[in-house]
């Protein structure tokens, strides 16, 4: 009986121990984008504007440049931020779980990284979803699927302009305001 | 508010609305700064005439600086030639063949906006003239002296518009205010040409564009407003009109380390003119200042370029030429509102925060000159940069990398000289004939061409020693140290925390597995022998 109760206090430690080490890998997808960093971000938002379901940009942020008004330097980040009130108008209305209105908007950073290449960074917004019920779950699901489009880039067509000028682009990480679909 | 408050209002927001209906490009005469110098440009009889054209202010500025179209004539400047006591190769703006703008004969009229002289338009040039050295190019400190492109290194001399359709008018300087309001060389100046080279704002160096006439911190920690405030002469300390510094003949390496500056046979233009050899100070002082014996100091303080706005990767010369279903020129804008393709250049990239490229250097660079016989199969280096970690002379060094394709002779198999600016049928921009614009270039230079062209992959390596950051933001360890690395392509090198010892990870290895097998071995016949006991 011993054994028994050891094995399942060890069996749970490992498997604890294994999701803790994969839970940032399985929360936070990074995959390396074929284009410039600018340009990866006018594929981005071009392609939330033409995915519908009440998609909209919110806002371009450049945490960077916060940074180089302070004196420093880090590597460019670019922000993109995007709403869709079909998916967080049913999120917002219900009380228990109000408080992912934190996750709001959505959000896909555009960022280079010091092997001179080009990255996105997104949440996984399914799995994430199945983690507060089945209501958030099926929005979430809803949003990852939407997610895929996005990212679907189709490098015979010209590049499209960057979006600037939106909520929260020249301010660094200041505040992104309101509109954007949500 | 009085009435003298609101007339004064009145006047200023009049004023102020002058100024944003005009469309001038430069700047107004900017009021005389508080100056150390000794001398008032104003009030010398010399200067109080009006001028008709540049090279008459030079004769006037001749009548008291004797000697100083003697000394510019010695220069770069104004000679554009270089010859390398190294490699003998002949080099400077006048014989290389570069993958930007590629080459200046048979375009002189146009390229010559940047030569520090009046009226160079073709191959006959009076380089012996004293009156065709441009003073106002390096000495204006009004911001109203420009020399566009056509004018054979000449002012304009009327407003025009420029560029041509654009709506904007550059206006005629006044020659004779500029000349009384000579003063020291400054950002601007220096800037004029070498913050455009290539054609455009911050296309060919990558560390040098109009963000360092007023840089953050962030970009330029000696040339910062808020930090040193450097001029360009500080470091390019200048000395009978001769500016120090050259990316033909590169200071890679201090001959006795470092050395304070005013050292008549040293560059004050080098990091260690002022830093010393051993510049760091502190907890790890030592550590960093080892590195020194291999690495320059821009390949840790200059971690990025063209880190305020994008500088040119990729000039692709072959696809020139294409026009719109009208027979027209066009162009196509990237993302961020850079030209992405001009029928009269071919393609372009643009790339900012660009990690740089490293490369062992010695300060001797080769040259693929136009009498180079070159392998078009491959990719054709224009300059190449020579060092070994094993020479003693060479440092790890940061460079920019602009790779694209220009045209050669298929016949004699070198690169070609071709025709882009002029106002006859034969240049590539008017009439986008390929052929036309290389046999009017090659006959120019009187060289032959065998009549049949293709393009070639070329690229350019260009040093990376301007944008120095703030010592924070210097590359760290774990950059070079942890794979993968900034150093990752650099031959030679064994990088502690990354490069492994294949014989020694093998024992290691091997050693670790045995006490695996010994601690399993030892675990079973543990078991095996205390079951035996307990069936005894």
């Amino acid at each position: 009986m011993v054994k028994l109760i050891a094995g399942l206090i060890a069996g749970a430690a490992i498997t604890m121990a294994l999701a803790w080490n994969m839970a940032s890998g399985l929360m936070f997808k990074e995959v390396q984008s074929p284009f410039g960093l600018e340009e990866t971000v006018a594929r981005i938002q071009q392609n939330i504007q033409n995915t519908g379901n009440g998609w909209a940009l919110a806002g371009l942020r450049n945490p960077a440049k916060a940074v180089q008004q302070d004196g420093g330097n880090v590597l460019p980040v670019l922000m993109i931020e995007a709403c869709s009130t079909k998916y967080s108008k049913p999120v917002l209305k219900e009380d228990t779980v109000r408080f992912l209105s934190i996750l709001m908007p959505c959000k896909i950073s555009v960022y280079k990284k010091n092997d001179g290449k080009v990255y996105i960074g997104t949440m996984n917004a399914g799995l994430m979803g199945r983690m507060f019920g089945p209501l958030v779950g099926e929005v979430m699901g809803q949003v990852a699927e939407d997610q895929k489009k996005f990212l679907i880039f189709d490098a015979s067509k010209p590049a499209p302009k960057m979006i600037e000028g939106m909520p929260g682009a020249a301010s660094g990480g200041g505040a992104a305001g309101g509109g954007g679909g949500c | 508010m009085s009435l003298r408050q609101f007339i004064s209002a009145g006047l200023l927001g009049l004023l102020a609305s002058l100024a944003l209906a005009s469309n001038a490009p430069t700047p107004a005469p900017a009021a005389k700064a508080a100056t150390s110098s000794t001398a008032d440009h104003s009030k010398f009889k010399a200067l109080q005439q009006s001028f008709a054209s540049g090279p008459e202010v030079t004769k006037a500025c001749l009548t008291c600086h004797t000697e100083a179209a003697k000394q510019v004539h010695k220069t770069k400047h104004w000679t554009w030639e270089f010859m390398n006591p190294d490699t003998k190769q002949r080099l400077g703006k006048k014989n290389v063949i570069n993958n930007f703008c590629t080459a200046v004969p048979s375009n002189y009229e146009f390229c010559t906006a940047c030569h520090v002289g009046y009226g160079w338009k073709d191959q006959n040039y009076d380089f012996t003239s004293e009156n065709n050295v441009d003073c106002l190019a390096c000495h204006d400190t009004t911001g109203t002296y420009r020399k566009l492109p056509g004018l054979a290194g000449h002012p304009t001399y009327k407003d025009v518009e420029f560029p041509p359709k654009s709506g904007k008018i550059v206006k005629a300087p006044d020659l004779r205010a500029v000349a009384q309001g000579v003063g020291k060389s400054s950002r601007d100046t220096c800037g004029s040409c070498h913050f455009y080279g290539g054609g455009g704002d911050a296309v060919k160096h990558g560390d040098l564009d109009s963000s360092l006439k007023n840089p953050g911190k962030y970009l330029d920690v000696h040339m910062a407003k808020d930090g040193l405030n450097f001029t360009c002469g500080e470091c390019h300390k200048t000395s009978g009109h001769d500016v120090p510094g050259s990316r033909y003949a590169v200071t890679t390496v201090e001959k006795e380390g470092g050395h304070m500056r005013g050292k008549k046979d040293a560059n004050p233009a080098t990091c260690q003119a002022c830093h010393g050899g051993k510049p760091h100070q502190g907890e790890k002082a030592d550590r960093l200042n080892a590195h020194t014996a291999k690495l320059a100091c821009q390949t840790c303080h200059i971690p990025e370029f063209a880190r305020a706005q994008p500088t040119k990767m990729m000039w692709d010369w072959s696809t020139a030429g294409k026009l719109d279903k009208d027979g027209k020129p066009f162009k196509i804008k990237d993302s961020v509102g850079h030209d992405a393709y001009d029928s009269k250049k071919g393609d372009f990239r643009y790339e900012s925060n660009v990690i740089p490229d490293y490369v062992w250097f010695n300060g001797k660079v080769d040259y693929t000159l136009r009498e180079t016989k070159l392998d078009p199969s491959k990719v054709i280096e224009i300059n190449h940069f020579n060092g070994s970690p094993d020479d003693g002379k060479s440092k790890i060094w940061p460079i920019k990398r602009f790779v694209g394709k220009q045209p050669y002779d298929v016949g004699s198999n070198q690169l070609l000289v071709f025709h882009t600016y002029g106002k006859d049928d034969s240049a590539l921009w008017s009439n986008f004939n390929w052929d036309k614009a290389i046999e009017f270039g090659m006959k120019e230079i009187g060289a032959e061409y065998s009549g049949k062209y293709a393009f070639v992959s070329t690229e350019m390596s260009w040093p990376i020693t301007h944008m120095v950051a703030p010592k924070a933001d210097a590359l760290a360890c774990a950059q070079c140290h942890t794979g993968p690395g900034r150093l990752d392509k650099v031959p030679g090198i064994y990088m502690p925390g990354r490069h492994g010892n294949a014989l020694l990870d093998t024992l290691g290895w091997s050693f670790a597995g045995l006490a695996f097998l010994g601690v399993v071995a030892h675990g079973a016949g543990r078991i095996y022998t205390s079951r035996k006991g307990a069936e005894k």
